[in-house]
């Protein structure tokens, strides 16, 4: 026993105070500065002003931001829906006993591990390219000139582009996790309502989907964690400044802690940008409880 | 068993109208990955082409020759090897202490109950959940303050902490379900032969949670070989750029040196290492995925 405790304090107790530093004490920090004025980040504690919830106030009445929280909102409820269904689409498909499983399984999760900037070039350089693009040709081909002529990354598709090459990105991890959870129903079930002549679709809104509440439940939380941090394909389909399109929270944050390039408008203040922070932080705790409040805990067992 | 052979003879009878029964799923699933390989071959083609190809849109003639030179100008002229060796040394070093950090740590908290262990465990389980701009925030504070951002080295060494950092509540929770699955007999048998504790860890849990220390190690150097959000706050000089931040400065220079195909040729460079550990290692992280999640 006691040889047990001194594995214990050996290691768990570096690992402990290395997390407490790291993670813990910056999140409560992270929480005091958002009630301070700060204006440089590296400005010592002595010259922070608190401004109570002064940070938030003018936060949520600056336009920029405002329509940073609209894209976030967009991206997490059109995009959730098109992630997580075609995803759950997918994984069921691979589940109907098609042959080659794993080679499909494993081609659809590759884009995740491709680094977003070398994905987010793929589209934009080519699949949206206006002139040799992948759309272009293909709806060329079958004389769809309308579909064609669409001008994928200018000011009023942009954020379209950028949701549907994000979500393709997506797709692949959110199948995985839909297929391990198809896999631990009984195939019992299918089968007795095979024999009742239960159809496929049938089959899949009375045993899939209610078996899968929990999943469910799992996948949207991991959505609003993947969005709310939304940064780099904004980046990169906005490079040079942040534009009404395309801009995000972090971007916004970003532009708040070390000053944007171009525009005047965003007042360099790091006591703000940890607000930004903080309010993230509170929409996934939102999402958390909304999704545990409507999807109950399973009381099937299987 | 029994329902099984059943199953088999029930299928072998209706293959045929089986088959053709999943001819949509089929049109799916290869209408999607023929979708996701023509990108990677439109990319790949116009590595080995032309500026000039890529924009009147022929990468797939080739009616220049193939270019392989794009790729030694790319990795020499447009300092992809730096960014290469940068993000090799980031995700090598910070896999390996991410796993001598937390597989120790993972098997204290799932093993023994000690003061604290349950909240440290809620704890971890929380933070996996929280964004990291709330902890970032501080610690460049902490981090610009102390001058550490100057040097090369200790800039490096703040990166290394940095991913190690961020990554310690993912990797010692989704080894705990690992180490779970390991019986104790093992342990118990050990410590009769009057072995130390610290020593049967290492020696033997330690090697049979093997495949839970693969597929954690495959996510986390993924995961750190693409980041680019940590090292565009915390990187201060060109020379210690990781491929992603590399990348966005070559795409950003694009319209001054024009040298499209380079640019390509640096993306599949980037590329590479990922996807050879993905072919290599994919069913590790198939079931990583599929076995570590709960519902």
């Amino acid at each position: 026993m006691k040889r047990n405790r001194s594995m214990i304090i050996a290691f768990a107790g570096p690992a402990t105070i290395f997390f407490l530093a790291t993670f813990i004490y910056p999140i409560f920090r992270t929480l005091v500065m958002s009630f301070f004025s700060i204006q440089e980040i590296t400005d010592p504690i002595s010259k922070w002003k608190f401004n109570g919830i002064g940070n938030y106030v003018s936060l949520l009445q600056t336009p920029l931001y405002v329509t940073s929280w609209i894209n976030l909102f967009k991206i997490f409820v059109i995009g959730g829906c098109i992630t997580l269904g075609v995803s759950l689409l997918l994984a069921v498909i691979l589940k109907s006993g098609v042959h080659g499983k794993g080679f499909f399984q494993a081609a659809i999760y590759l884009p995740n591990v491709i680094s977003a900037v070398a994905m987010a070039t793929m589209w934009i350089q080519y699949v949206f390219n206006s002139s040799y693009g992948f759309l272009t040709t293909f709806f060329r081909a079958l004389h769809l000139d309308f579909l064609a002529n669409i001008q994928w990354l200018d000011a009023d598709h942009k954020f379209w582009a950028l949701l549907l090459s994000y979500c393709f990105g997506m797709i692949g991890h959110f199948m995985l996790i839909w297929v391990s959870g198809i896999e631990r129903i009984s195939p019992d079930f299918y089968e007795a309502a095979s024999i009742d002549g239960a159809g496929k679709v049938s089959q899949f809104f009375r045993i899939t989907l209610p078996l899968l509440r929990g999943i469910f439940r799992t996948n949207i939380i991991m959505w609003s964690i993947s969005v709310s941090g939304f940064f780099i394909w904004s980046k990169l389909f906005s490079p040079i400044s942040a534009d009404t399109s395309t801009v995000v929270p972090m971007i916004y944050m970003y532009d708040k802690l070390f000053g944007a390039e171009n525009t005047g408008d965003v007042v360099r203040d790091a006591g703000s940008a940890a607000a930004i922070g903080v309010m993230l932080c509170l929409f996934i705790v939102i999402v958390f409880t909304i999704v545990n409040k409507l999807i109950k805990n399973d009381d099937l067992e299987f | 068993m029994k329902s099984k052979k059943k199953e088999q003879n029930f299928v072998g009878s209706y293959s045929l109208r089986k088959e053709l029964s999943l001819v949509p799923s089929y049109l799916v699933l290869v209408l999607w990955v023929g979708f996701t390989a023509v990108i990677l071959l439109w990319v790949i083609a116009a590595s080995l082409s032309t500026t000039s190809d890529i924009f009147t849109g022929n990468v797939f003639g080739f009616t220049s020759g193939v270019h392989i030179e794009n790729y030694a100008r790319a990795w020499t002229a447009g300092n992809v090897s730096v960014f290469f060796m940068n993000s090799l040394i980031y995700s090598v070093i910070s896999c390996a202490l991410l796993i001598l950090v937390c597989a120790p740590y993972s098997y204290v908290l799932q093993r023994f109950q000690f003061p604290g262990s349950k909240l440290i465990k809620t704890t971890l389980a929380a933070t996996t959940g929280v964004p990291v701009i709330m902890v970032i925030i501080p610690l460049y504070m902490i981090v610009a303050r102390a001058g550490l951002l100057r040097d090369p080295i200790p800039n490096r060494i703040v990166l290394i902490v940095l991913f190690v950092a961020t990554k310690i509540p993912y990797t010692t929770i989704f080894l705990m379900a690992y180490f779970e699955n390991i019986s104790r007999s093992y342990e118990e048998a050990a410590a009769i032969d009057g072995c130390h504790p610290i020593k049967t860890f290492w020696k033997i849990v330690f090697p049979m949670a093997q495949g839970g220390l693969i597929t954690v190690t495959i996510f986390n150097f993924v995961n750190i070989w693409n980041e680019y959000f940590l090292s565009l706050m915390f990187v201060n000089s060109d020379s210690l750029r990781p491929v992603a931040l590399g990348l966005f400065s070559m795409i950003n220079s694009m319209q001054y040196s024009g040298d499209w195909s380079g640019l390509f040729a640096s993306v599949i460079i980037v590329f590479l290492p990922t996807f050879i550990l993905y072919v290599c290692l994919s069913k590790y992280i198939v079931g990583g995925l599929t076995g570590g999640v709960k519902g």
